[in-house]
């Protein structure tokens, strides 16, 4: 969509509340509208609920997955989103290149982001930007603001105890790369939030503190209304899928701590016998000097045991680096995801609340006031949207899980492969010049 | 270079003579004498089988069984201790079948009793280590207790070779205590203490350290008595670092354990994930329960070591014992030399050195002739004799030097073998290890592919 539209438009929500006829009104647009706003001249309105057409604010025809929709259509989207490999991808974005900026008020890491899109979203088919934890950490808060129905992925942890780990040594700093990396794609993925105007000039901004500053409120008709939900309603009882959920991010978490406690346990195990190894080859070096023809076998064994030793590093620093903080951030993801949840607790009490009020007044007709519809749009809009993203979200941890234990297998193994060979290229040596003798 | 057995009846009788210009024998310990071959006693260089000879060609000895006894000590008091049985079996043609001819229990401490004898009755040979007496260098799993099924099993795998090893030496498999101790139950202990070789003991090799100062040491020795103190050294080094090298990664591989528990739980609420994560939680329990055979065969490479621990304890023994001889020479030698000094001061009449009889003679008046002439003449029979202890010792001393070098020689070229093979069987025990590993963990990430 060029020109016309402000570029203020928000990318659902909205959208999908005026676009589905209330289920307790009539099927007039004008009710399901509702008065609370005035509709984009360009936008056509849907009536059907369930239509498999895919509703473009763009008014251009769909490009694959490039367009929200309404939330049905949005799970059929999803459903073509898993057909559709990289090949109709119309967004890609890296996070690399780590540098250190020294100013006199502190020291930092930015990282430099390259989008690459023909999306219409985005005025020139490549970006290159440099961003800093900071950037990410605003980036997320505006989008749990603007899109509280949707799941957004977590960033590694802000605090680091100073001391312990060294915050600008290599093997940090690519942790985090690789972690904010993970990051954007994981938003680049969903077709809801790589919508976002947040994100868009989070990628494309030359001076992103001046947008900052601006502290424009680009919430979306949902983020806004959900903003005003007050708690402080009982909930009266949680629909089955959803508690069926909550029970499960509780158990997931739980054993997700566990399998960190047991991850941390094995490298200091690991690094303990590291410790050890170090000391025992030297000591067949030692003996070594001491012997005439036993020397060459001896140092051999010593060298054998060097190898494995630097072997056993290797693996302890691929499980630091890259293990441990894939777990840890799965459990900073449930535990956000459960904050979601809990949001939608509220707003389906609020819903519930308010209609009881209604139900308790009986007044001459049973017209559903304006508020209560809205109540309830919101609540099926958050129920929808969190369904799609919580049965994305399950393909992805599937997706991760697999690949990161296949990871931690395969580490493993090279571990034992490279000690393998250390130990059978000494046999020779070891079993030489006896015939000689 | 044989040595006939020593008979029982016959006192501690030298080995064979022969002579030998050792060119290291300290120059003073030779003193104006020169080695003349005694004639050699019979020199059996063809190793005739007599009916006591076990080389291990005719025979097979092991240790086969352990067991649990209770009875009363020296002081009455009653005890507990583990007997040993060891058998021994005749091969009467190559191939043929063994018959078993005698089989007896031993305990602990008759195998020191014989090797303690075999210690003072050939100085000269690195006589063969018994295992350990009380369990060192256990990590953290093993037990230190004596009677620990593992460290009993472990100590008669060591008493067994202990005797092949014996019964292997071309010197000792015709020792006849030796004999006795494979054939005779009863009374034995008494036939070795009647030989009365506690006596014989030369008192002073208990005092491991202190330093006899020899003038002329052999270089030979000493570079010996050297590097078996560095063996040993190195050899305690290595197996107290092996040992909590074990306790490190026994511990890396239970812990993998507490993956099998927590994938089999966290599968319980998966749908599609559930199987992989199951099955390969199993795969963690294989690879944590692995560990403990794994060190079970290091601790016979352990065992391998600790002979070579204590067999430079041997090596250091003869080393000592040449020291000693050296300095009793020295010594001997010395005090002829003054004798013969005090000899010719009094028949030449010039008082060079200092005597007793010097001074009272100053003191209390000279001497008649008379009474110096029967001083002389004793002193030329001590003398005399001194010269023949002398030439004994000497030729005893480099008699001791041939044979022991010989079996230090045999010594290391069988300790360059066992250590060799002993390195290669850790090196196929680390590469099985890995093997295993490297099954685990393909079976678990084919598991987890999977998921």
């Amino acid at each position: 969509m060029s020109g016309g539209l402000p570029k203020a438009l928000p990318s659902t929500g909205p959208h999908s509340l005026r676009d589905m006829p209330h289920p307790l009104a009539g099927s007039s647009s004008e009710e399901a509208v509702g008065g609370d706003g005035t509709p984009s001249p360009d936008l056509p309105t849907a009536r059907s609920f369930g239509d498999k057409d895919l509703i473009l604010p763009n008014g251009g025809t769909p490009a694959g997955t490039s367009s929200p929709a309404s939330s049905s259509s949005l799970l059929n989207r999803l459903q073509l989103d898993d057909d559709i490999d990289g090949e109709t991808r119309d967004l890609f974005v890296t996070v690399d290149d780590p540098k250190k900026h020294v100013c006199t008020m502190e020291t930092y890491i930015t990282y430099r982001i390259t989008t690459k899109s023909t999306r219409v979203e985005f005025d020139l088919p490549e970006y290159s930007v440099r961003r800093r934890y900071q950037d990410f950490d605003w980036l997320r808060s505006k989008l749990e603001e603007s899109q509280p129905t949707h799941l957004i992925p977590p960033l590694p942890e802000k605090f680091v105890v100073k001391g312990v780990v060294d915050r600008f040594s290599e093997e940090f700093v690519e942790t985090r790369r690789k972690a904010l990396d993970k990051f954007l794609k994981r938003i680049t993925d969903h077709p809801v939030l790589s919508f976002n105007e947040h994100f868009n000039v989070f990628l494309t901004a030359k001076d992103l503190n001046a947008y900052k500053k601006q502290g424009m409120a680009l919430l979306t008709r949902v983020g806004e209304s959900v903003k005003h939900v007050t708690g402080g309603y009982k909930l009266r009882s949680r629909p089955l899928e959803f508690a069926a959920i909550g029970e499960y991010l509780d158990t997931f978490a739980l054993k997700l701590g566990t399998i960190d406690r047991i991850a941390q346990r094995i490298i200091k195990e690991e690094i303990e016998y590291l410790v050890e190894l170090r000391e025992y080859g030297p000591v067949y070096s030692t003996w070594s000097a001491l012997e005439g023809e036993l020397a060459e076998p001896l140092e051999g064994v010593s060298a054998c045991m060097g190898n494995c030793s630097t072997a056993l590093e290797e693996l302890t620093d691929d499980m630091t680096e890259d293990f441990l903080p894939v777990l840890r951030e799965y459990i900073l993801y449930s535990d956000s995801m459960k904050s979601v949840l809990k949001k939608r607790d509220q707003v389906q009490a609020e819903y519930e609340a308010k209609l009881e009020a209604v139900a308790l007044r009986k007044e001459d007709r049973p017209k559903v006031p304006a508020d209560v519809e809205k109540c309830q749009d919101r609540m099926e809009c958050f129920n929808a949207d969190l369904k799609a993203d919580m049965e994305r979200w399950q393909n992805n941890k599937r997706q991760d899980f697999r690949q990161l234990l296949m990871g931690m297998a395969d580490k493993n193994i090279q571990y034992y492969e490279k000690c393998l060979t250390a130990w059978e290229s000494i046999i020779p040596l070891l079993q030489e010049k006896q015939e000689a003798k | 270079m044989e040595q006939a057995a020593p008979d029982l009846e016959r006192p501690l009788q030298p080995a064979p003579l022969e002579p030998l210009g050792h060119p290291d024998a300290g120059p003073e310990a030779a003193v104006g004498e020169e080695a003349e071959g005694a004639p050699d006693e019979e020199d059996p260089g063809d190793r005739t089988m007599t009916e006591n000879n076990f080389c291990l060609k005719k025979i097979e000895i092991s240790v086969s069984e352990a067991e649990k006894r209770t009875g009363r000590n020296a002081m009455n008091m009653q005890e507990t201790y583990t007997a040993y049985l060891v058998e021994t079996r005749s091969v009467e043609h190559i191939d043929g079948p063994s018959v078993l001819t005698d089989s007896l229990w031993r305990r602990y401490s008759e195998f020191e009793l014989l090797r303690n004898y075999l210690l003072v009755y050939y100085p000269h040979i690195v006589v063969p280590p018994l295992p350990e007496k009380r369990a060192e260098f256990v990590w953290h799993k093993l037990s230190a207790d004596n009677m620990d099924p593992d460290f009993v099993e472990r100590r008669r795998i060591g008493l067994e070779n202990f005797l092949l090893r014996v019964a292997s030496h071309p010197i000792l498999c015709r020792d006849k205590i030796f004999y006795l101790f494979l054939t005779q139950e009863g009374n034995w202990k008494e036939i070795v203490n009647e030989t009365g070789f506690q006596l014989k003991a030369d008192s002073r090799l208990k005092a491991l350290n202190a330093t006899f100062r020899v003038k002329n040491p052999d270089k030979r020795f000493t570079e010996l008595k050297h590097y078996s103190d560095e063996l040993q050294s190195v050899i305690s080094h290595l197996l107290r670092v092996r040992a909590r090298v074990a306790d490190r990664l026994y511990g890396v591989y239970k812990v993998h354990g507490n993956y099998g528990r927590v994938f089999s739980e966290w599968s319980a609420i998966e749908k599609e994930m559930g199987d992989g994560l199951q099955s390969a939680g199993h795969h963690m329990d294989v690879y944590a329960s692995s560990i403990d055979d794994i060190l079970e065969d290091e601790e016979h490479y352990a065992d391998q070591l600790k002979e070579y621990l204590f067999y430079a304890e041997a090596l250091r023994a003869v080393c000592r014992k040449h020291e000693l001889m050296q300095y009793d020479l020295e010594m001997a030698a010395q005090d002829l030399a003054s004798k013969k000094q005090q000899c010719e001061e009094l028949a030449t009449g010039t008082v060079r050195t200092f005597s007793l009889k010097g001074m009272t003679t100053k003191l209390f008046g000279q001497e008649t002739p008379e009474q110096r002439e029967s001083r002389i003449k004793v002193l030329e029979e001590q003398i005399s004799e001194g010269e023949q202890q002398l030439k004994a010792k000497n030729l005893e001393g480099r008699e001791f030097v041939k044979n022991a070098w010989a079996d230090i020689e045999r010594f290391k070229e069988q300790k360059n073998r066992d250590l060799k093979e002993a390195l290669i069987s850790y090196a196929v025990m680390q590469i099985s290890m890995c093997k295993k590993g490297i099954q685990v963990w393909t079976n678990a990430k084919e598991c987890f592919s999977k998921m």
